[in-house]
């Protein structure tokens, strides 16, 4: 063969228009096959809510909620408008339709049932509290919003307990009382989840681990809500002992990868030693 | 005593002869280098994921609802688990890198021309098999990872018009990935696939031994100019025996080779496992960056890049022809390529192409 | 000649030390595991739960409740919910299991009504012998 480069570049030629010739009506079905959800990767498709908040159209408090909305823990956890609001999240000229469980904003003393949809336990001791009877009663009392705010919810941490949200209704002591009295535990729960996140950047799957502490911690705020410092103070026994477990686990598990560092670490010295012995085994042939 | 059990062995096996003959008399280039041992390196690498392979085998179960719990347990519970598996993916990869850097080495010094263009054809078919392995391996441990990097690598197959879909369906077992596809890589990875690599490296091996090393093109005692036109061994004329020099060069390479393994596994553990390889596949959520493996970045992107997939697919495929076909387009007698610049460059384009290709569909 | 023979001598103890180390994770990894005591099963008086009524266990590790549905039997679900792990209410009216952190809501069978949950509750093996229900 003379010129082997011509040949290659004949043969591609040859296959290519073979290829376009046949391809025709195939690119379509082909693209849409192809091109489907697994290679061109979609995040989920945005509630039908947000083309309109979004737009001119709105009342700027009201165009100013997805943005948020998407500074909250809600978003980062796929809950979205119509998961607290109802109404159809594809269909935007249903997403506002009562006939789909639209409800618009809630009134003031409706909000507790409103977010009580989903967190139920929070919602009973939230009732039986000093701030949810006197909610029921003067209709001025706190309520969810009061302390959470309603489209940027942030993860729930001790510092929501603050001067300037607490001194709305009464003297700032008695809430200084109860973040002493959570701060331990709370602290407690912030250790054990940084140790399980390091954990996590190792290569470790743990699952049953991160599940316990939720439930630790989702147990402990829940408690919270009841607003009773005697309640927290009797139980914080009770939530050490089970993060001190935990703890423990983790312990153990950090144990266990520094065992298996310096385990593979002595493998890679022998065999560096070996190496290097072999080296020198095989210059003294070199002669 | 030890002297009478030899001999023993000796009349009834006449193996201490062969053994002379293989490797004492066997001639070795005395300027070979280090890059000569690349191919021994694949070699030792293959064994070490057969032996890693089959203690993985005692635990791991093939079925989509136990896979990722069995390779956890692997990693947590059975002793020194964690050990075998991470030897398995460290140097699945590292084997990878080995073999490529044996292509480009044998390459650049022009050991494929005649007589050993069914060595290299051998070789690439090697490559292709090896790269089969990590396919149908990774798919294995049945994790966000696994799932969707393997829907993506056997869509790729529909691309073609009339048998797209008949393969990508044989390659699934369906439309889409279930637990009919592990058994079915499971058994390609663990049954198909081994033979067919022995095969192949059987007669690869055969081939080297039978025409023998070639001497680089760089030195001065260049081989035989005379042309090709019956069998001889290849004859070196400064040169040195196979045992123990170079046996010696070899096991040095080879325990480098182990030491770097080692390394990777003590300081850098997660570096072929991103988290999505650390959570069990989900079959209703695509992870946001799903990415194959590193080594199959370079034609990801390509595809990404090419507007037409048919056109993306068949360009990829004529490369390959031509990389296993290579030795019989390229027939000039010249192994010294830097005497043959419009190849080296040809060839040095390409190659950076591939990084920057690898390097593009890991950032973007 | 006299660093050679040193040279052999250390290749002989580094190889068999390498030798050495990847032997013995070989031999634990092979080694049969120790057989599970039996204590791992539990057992409750079939008359501590009267039909329609569930009684909260601790099995191992897990916390799991044990429902009597009325005319099907007894179920013994893990209670730890497949959203984030917290605990399942069994509400007796509804004849459900409901998680009071984000309001998931399973049938007694453990299967997924509604709510964030991906999976279902794993079922813990039960059986019924005489007088008493054996999990595990």
């Amino acid at each position: 063969m003379r010129y082997p480069i011509f040949l290659a570049g004949l043969i591609i030629l040859i296959i290519l228009a073979l290829a376009f010739s046949t391809m025709a009506g195939f690119r379509e079905v082909f693209e849409k096959e192809f091109l489907s959800k697994p290679w061109e990767v979609q995040l989920s498709e945005e509630s039908a809510c947000i083309g309109c908040h979004t737009s001119d159209i709105m009342r700027s408090e009201f165009q100013e909620i997805p943005q948020e909305w998407r500074k909250s823990w809600h978003y980062q956890n796929n809950v979205s408008c119509h998961d607290c609001h109802g109404g159809d999240r594809e269909d935007a000229t249903m997403s506002m339709s009562h006939q789909r469980g639209f409800v618009g904003t809630p009134k003031y003393t409706e909000v507790p049932d409103f977010c009580g949809k989903c967190h139920i336990g929070i919602l009973k001791n939230y009732l039986k509290s000093g701030h949810g009877m006197a909610a029921a009663t003067s209709k001025k009392g706190p309520n969810c919003v009061t302390c959470h705010g309603s489209h940027n919810i942030q993860k729930a941490n001790i510092d929501i307990i603050n001067e300037r949200l607490c001194t709305q209704c009464h003297s700032y002591e008695r809430a200084k009382i109860m973040k002493q009295a959570l701060f331990v535990t709370e602290n407690q729960i912030k250790d054990v989840d940084k140790g399980l996140v390091y954990l996590q950047s190792k290569g470790l799957y743990i699952e049953n681990e991160k599940k316990e502490l939720f439930r630790t911690q989702a147990e402990f705020h829940t408690l919270f809500h009841a607003i009773d410092v005697q309640l927290v103070q009797d139980s914080t026994d009770e939530f050490t002992k089970r993060l001190n477990i935990l703890e423990g686990e983790i312990k153990d598990t950090f144990d266990e990868i520094d065992f298996r560092q310096n385990f593979s670490a002595f493998l890679m010295l022998v065999f560096a030693g070996l190496g290097i012995t072999i080296f020198l085994y095989s210059k003294t042939y070199m002669d | 005593m030890w002297e009478k059990i030899k001999k023993g062995i000796e009349v009834r096996t006449g193996l201490g002869e062969l053994i002379k003959k293989k490797q004492h008399e066997y001639q070795v280039p005395k300027d070979t280098n280090i890059f000569y041992t690349l191919g021994i390196i694949a070699l030792v690498a293959y064994m070490i994921q057969a032996v890693t392979g089959y203690f993985l085998l005692i635990y791991y179960i093939p079925h989509s609802d136990h896979a990722f719990r069995s390779i956890q347990d692997i990693m947590n519970t059975v002793p020194f688990g964690w050990l075998i598996r991470m030897v398995h993916i460290v140097v699945s990869s590292l084997m990878v890198i080995i073999i490529l850097l044996h292509l480009i080495s044998l390459f650049i010094m022009g050991s494929y021309k005649k007589p050993r263009e069914l060595t290299w054809l051998a070789g690439g078919c090697l490559l292709l098999v090896v790269l089969m392995f990590c396919l149908s391996g990774y798919l294995l441990p049945w994790s966000q990872r696994s799932y969707w990097a393997t829907t993506i690598a056997t869509n790729m197959p529909t691309a073609f018009p009339v048998i797209g879909d008949f393969i990508a369906k044989g390659l699934r077992g369906g439309d889409y990935i279930s637990g009919i596809t592990l058994t079915r890589f499971f058994a390609i990875h663990v049954a198909f696939l081994p033979p067919l690599f022995l095969l192949l490296i059987g007669l690869h091996v055969f081939l080297v031994t039978r025409i023998g090393l070639s001497t680089p093109a760089f030195s001065k005692s260049a081989e035989d100019e005379k042309p090709w036109t019956e069998y001889r061994p290849v004859s070196h004329t400064n040169s040195y025996p196979f045992y123990p020099h170079f046996v010696l060069k070899e096991a040095f390479m080879i325990t480098a080779f182990l030491a770097v393994t080692f390394f990777l596994i003590s300081f850098m553990p997660t570096l072929f496992i991103p988290e999505a390889a650390n959570t069990p596949a989900d079959p209703f959520k695509t992870p946001a960056h799903i990415k194959p493996e590193w080594y199959f970045l370079a034609p990801y992107q390509m595809l990404k890049l090419i507007p037409n997939k048919f056109f993306g697919i068949t360009l990829q495929l004529i490369l390959v022809v031509i990389l296993l076909l290579w030795p019989f387009f390229d027939t000039k007698k010249e192994r010294n390529i830097l005497k043959r610049p419009v190849l080296l460059s040809v060839f040095l384009l390409l190659l950076a192409m591939w990084i920057i290709l690898t390097v593009w569909g890991r950032i973007s | 000649m006299k660093r050679r023979s040193f040279l052999s001598l250390s290749l002989a103890i580094l190889g068999s030390t390498a030798l050495a180390t990847l032997v013995y994770p070989l031999v634990r990894f092979l080694a049969p595991p120790e057989a599970k005591t039996l204590a791992d099963k539990l057992s409750i008086k079939k008359d501590d739960i009267l039909p329609g009524e569930a009684k909260k266990i601790q099995f191992g590790n897990t916390p799991a409740i044990v429902i009597n549905i009325y005319g099907k039997g007894y179920i013994a679900l893990s209670q730890v919910c497949t959203h984030l792990g917290c605990l399942v209410e069994y509400d007796k009216e509804k004849k459900q299991l409901v998680c009071p952190c984000h309001a998931g809501v399973f049938n007694l069978e453990g299967h997924v009504v509604s709510g964030p949950p991906p999976k279902p509750l794993p079922t813990l093996p039960l059986k019924v012998e005489g007088e008493h229900i054996i999990i595990g």
